[in-house]
């Protein structure tokens, strides 16, 4: 049945497709040729500023959106704090919640590492991030299911 | 006399692979060792053995290690010709595909997958061994031939100890407790052991950069047969549980290594290297010789005979975390440099991935060694393993972050990134996994408490390849909270179908473990490997097809393993009229109704005692010796005399000569004379005289049948008593055990002639015998014809009152299964029942 709730649930759910979907493309897409096609310092002027549109995009429109149809989604589906204990879907919802914090931290992490020149440790944040999106996903796929 | 290291790769790369061989062989360790971090991870979420972390590590990551570096040493220290690539990839192929299976075949409990991978390495090692010793005839340089007999002695340790953890996985032939320690040292000091030490020669000048001491290749030889000997006499030791001949080839082993192994401990102290390598290798064989000195003080101190099978758990985390991780790191920490980068610069730069903070996982990794092999409180030995997880895991990220390069595109990545993508990977993928199992975990559990559902609680013991008892029966609905304890010398755990399961309980450990509400039969199990197959398993059934005590007593059981029906034909009596026997009181574990052994006090080590049979007026002369924990008497109803000297209780080690003449016919009961009797006789301690009256004729078969009340539960305690004096027993039995004619029906023949003598031993309780299908055309009891033959009537039943007795006899009317019971129906359902099997 479509209603309402279908739409917030697609606001949710595009919203994070393309967060992690825009994760991806950088780094498979545009990264590798730019590393491979530009000289140094073009290649980090570059990176910087590509990571910092994404980061802007990131504050600025997915992080709102998803946080606001997440409350709402939580709030339709009657979870209360104290159900985020219970064995199910209040358990697996704190479990998506507790690694995409994780997540975002580890996008910090490489956004400050990518800031003071430290490759190695923004590079490694970075697929972090990436990873634990995909993770996510997957826990958002089990709560969708049950 | 010393040489410098020659470590180039052998043989060209072949076609197909991009990288050098043993870069790929390389790949396939480190592949292992992080599947045995993640196992060991989740293993307890997923409720895997940790039998399988284990052997992904000892059987997967190290085996392939041992293959491919000692293949590598051998070819380039003797200079003997590399064998094709093509070969190595088939015996590499076929070993990983073997590990594979034992590990599936037990991680799926199918015993013929497991047995065939433990078959196919046996193969392999026997194939290695036997190549390793063709080599040696081409070996042209003799300094490192020691070599090549160190690798094939290992390999041989391997052959024996993969067939003896094949047999294992399929319950170790009734000898699981010897073959698993000869098991273990076999594996960890022949095959492990052996290839370690024979390495260290050669690899410790190598880490230390200096050179060779000229006589050390004469130290490795003159070693070897002594090592070899201690690994015997283990072995010999375990097989034939002997604590001694285990300890004297400890002993002999630990002074070997200890022996190759100072010079170069000492060297290590005196030059304090800056560098991971010797640091790792030298904590490493520290732990190693630790670990059999602590095995051999363990063994002193224990003493027992069981002592060796309790030892292998103590010691294996020693020997994992301490020496296998770390010789691990350490030797690949070293070699791996050379291996992978091409040229002085390349070999630096894997050098700096590989030693990325490396003190601090040295650090680590020997904390976690120490929290896992003391014996510490709750947290702090799994704190140990994730601390061992981290630091070994680590440095397999770092190992795989320069191989996989190398492998898939033949070089190392141009940029310094090495390791970034790798280990970001691998963090997004552990907090993943961590956040799955949170998310995932308690979803589908033990079934709600419901606080209608009564609760009952029983005791489960684990014993030596037993559970017991082997059947628990409660009402359907029942809350069962089983009350699991250890009574073993090795450890244990019991798992139930249904997901519950304890933790591993270590000798005199128990659990309180709720198996929730039963609504249907839930098999348990424990889920050490092997131990399944040796027979620990158990079920839990809903009450109702069929009775049960609350013990889990169920005469419909099959029998355990070894069983043997106590013979119920009566033969005739001697000759002579003077019967001398020696009675013998003896604790004695018996089987007191099918599958439930249990301990039981008994003349002559069975219940019902040995039977004695007379005729009137002869002499009987019967010594009683007591070899008993408790003080005991006997009282033979069959003589008179004054009770006060010959039915005294005499205490354990006395003993005490008991005479009287028969000069009475009869089914007689001789019991314990101890108080309180009705314990002494509950627990086993009756038998039967017989007295034949005078011309009794003869018939085709005679039958004793003693038919008791049957009390589970440990003798004399609080619980038993309390069945005793309430006169509610577990079940009932003939000669002492509950349906044991129901599998082992007695035999006739139709037409022919039987005569069943029946006494009743109580302690309480009366006995109606009776056979489904036949009439008794005579009957004798408490000394007296009640029929005979030629009268017009019959008789249903011999009903006989705690200690009467006497026979009745019949003729089967034709062929078939008849059975026999005692009338009374709760008895017969209790276990007093049996067959006769009439052929024609
Ligand atoms: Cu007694």
């Amino acid at each position: 049945m479509i209603d309402v709730w279908t739409l917030v649930r697609f606001v949710h759910i595009v919203g994070a497709a393309l967060w992690v979907g825009g994760q991806l493309t950088i780094s498979l897409a545009v990264l590798p040729p730019v590393r491979t096609l530009l000289g140094p310092d073009r290649r980090v002027s570059v990176l910087r500023s590509v990571g910092r549109r994404f980061a802007v995009i990131t504050m600025a429109v997915f992080l709102p959106s998803q946080l606001a149809t997440g409350l709402l989604l939580a709030w339709h589906n009657g979870v209360t704090w104290q159900s985020l204990t219970e064995a199910g879907y209040g358990r697996l919802l704190l479990a998506k919640l507790a690694l995409f914090a994780l997540v975002m931290v580890a996008a910090s992490v490489h956004g400050i590492a990518q800031g003071r020149g430290r490759a190695w440790l923004a590079r490694a944040a970075a697929t972090a991030a990436l990873t634990g999106s995909l993770g996510v996903l997957l826990l958002a796929t089990g709560l969708t299911a049950g | 006399m010393s040489e410098p290291l020659d470590l180039r790769p052998p043989g060209r790369p072949p076609r197909g692979f991009k990288g050098p061989f043993i870069a790929w062989g390389n790949l396939l360790v480190l592949a292992w060792l992080a599947v045995a971090v993640l196992l060991f991870a989740v293993h307890r979420e997923l409720g895997l053995p940790v039998w399988l972390p284990l052997h992904a590590f000892l059987l997967g990551s190290l085996t392939n290690a041992i293959v491919v570096w000692s293949m590598h040493f051998v070819v380039a220290l003797c200079r003997v010709p590399s064998p094709s690539p093509r070969r190595m990839g088939f015996g590499l192929g076929a070993l990983n595909v073997s590990v594979l299976l034992v590990l599936l075949g037990v991680g799926t409990g199918v015993h013929w997958v497991a047995g065939t991978g433990a078959a196919g390495i046996t193969v392999l090692a026997t194939v290695h061994a036997i190549h390793l010793l063709r080599l040696r005839r081409h070996a042209l340089t003799g300094g490192y031939g020691y070599l090549v007999g160190y690798y094939a002695a290992a390999a041989v340790a391997l052959a024996i100890g993969g067939t003896l953890g094949g047999a294992l996985t399929a319950g170790g032939m009734g000898l699981y407790a010897r073959l698993l320690p000869a098991h273990a040292h076999l594996n960890l000091f022949g095959w492990l052991g052996l290839s370690v030490l024979g390495t260290l020669f050669t690899l410790w000048p190598t880490a230390l950069r200096t050179r060779m001491p000229a006589d050390s290749m004469r130290l490795a030889r003159r070693v070897l047969p002594l090592l070899l000997a201690g690994l015997a006499a283990m072995t010999a030791g375990f097989v034939l549980a002997s604590a001694w001949t285990v300890l004297a080839g400890l002993v002999a082993y630990a002074i070997a290594a200890g022996v190759s192994l100072a010079p170069f401990e000492l060297a290590m102290l005196r030059q304090r290297p800056r560098r991971p390598a010797p640091w790792m290798l030298a904590a490493a064989s520290f732990w190693f010789v630790a670990a059999v000195l602590i095995e051999a003080g363990l063994l002193l101190g224990a003493g027992k005979p069981d002592a060796p099978a309790m030892v292998v758990g103590d010691l294996l985390p020693v020997l994992v975390v301490g020496f296998g991780a770390q010789i691990l790191t350490g030797a690949l920490t070293q070699l791996l440099p050379v291996v992978l980068g091409r040229g002085p610069a390349e070999h630096k730069r894997v050098a700096a991935v590989l030693g990325r903070a490396w003190q601090v996982r040295v650090i680590g990794g020997n904390v976690a060694a120490v929290l896992v092999a003391v014996d510490l409180p709750t947290p702090l030995p799994s704190l140990g393993w994730v601390l061992a997880a981290i630091c070994f895991g680590a440095f397999v990220l770092l190992a795989m972050s320069v191989t996989v390069p190398v492998v898939v595109r033949g070089a190392l990545p141009a940029s310094n990134h090495g390791g970034a993508t790798t280990i970001g990977i691998a963090v997004g993928l552990a907090a993943t996994v961590g956040a799955v199992l949170l998310g995932a975990g308690g979803a589908p559990g033990s079934p709600e408490p419901s606080s209608a559902a009564p609760v009952r609680t029983v005791q489960v013991e684990l014993a030596e390849m037993r559970i017991d008892p082997p059947v628990v029966r409660v009402p359907p609905g029942t809350r069962l909270m089983l009350r699991v304890v250890n009574n073993g010398a090795a450890p244990h755990d019991l798992r139930l179908a249904n997901g519950a399961r304890t933790d591993r309980l270590g000798s005199g450990d128990s659990e309180l473990l709720d198996a929730g509400v039963i609504d249907g039969t839930v098999d348990g199990w424990c889920t050490i490997t092997g131990h399944r197959a040796a027979g620990m398993t158990m079920t839990i059934r809903p009450a109702g097809d069929g009775r049960a005590g609350p013990e889990g007593i169920d005469p419909a059981a099959r029998p355990g393993p070894g069983w043997r029906p106590r013979d119920a034909a009566l033969p005739p009596a001697d000759a002579g009229t003077l019967h001398r026997v020696e009675l013998r009181v003896s604790e004695t574990e018996l089987e007191l109704a099918p599958g439930h052994r249990q301990r039981r006090w008994t003349f002559g080590g069975t219940t019902p005692g040995p039977t004695l049979r007379g005729e009137v007026g002869d002499r009987f002369e019967i010594t009683l010796v007591n070899d008993g924990s408790l003080g005991h008497g006997v009282d033979f109803h069959a003589g008179a005399l004054a009770p006060e000297e010959p039915m005294r209780t005499i205490a354990p080690g006395e003993r005490l000569v008991y005479r009287f003449t028969a000069r009475r016919a009869g089914a007689w009961l001789y019991h314990c004379s101890a108080t309180p009797m009705s314990q002494h006789i509950a627990n086993g301690m009756y038998g039967a005289v017989i007295i034949d009256p005078p011309r009794l004729p003869p018939v085709d078969r005679e039958y004793l049948l003693v038919g008791a009340q049957l009390y589970a539960g440990e003798p004399g305690s609080d619980p038993q008593v309390a069945k005793i004096d309430a006169g509610a027993p577990d079940g009932w039995q003939f000669n002492g055990t509950a349906g044991q004619y129901v599998h082992a029906p007695l035999a006739a023949r139709a037409g022919e002639r039987v005569r069943f003598w029946v006494v009743n031993a109580g302690p309480g309780g009366t006995l109606s015998f009776h056979v489904v299908g036949g009439q008794f055309d005579t009957v004798y009891r408490e000394g007296a014809w009640a029929l005979r033959p030629g009268a017009d009537g019959g008789a249903q039943t011999l009903g006989l009152a705690p200690a009467q007795g006497g026979f009745a006899e019949l003729t089967f009317p034709e062929p078939g299964r008849y059975p026999f019971v005692d009338h009374d129906m709760r008895h017969a359902e209790g276990g007093a029942r049996g067959f006769v099997d009439v052929v024609p």
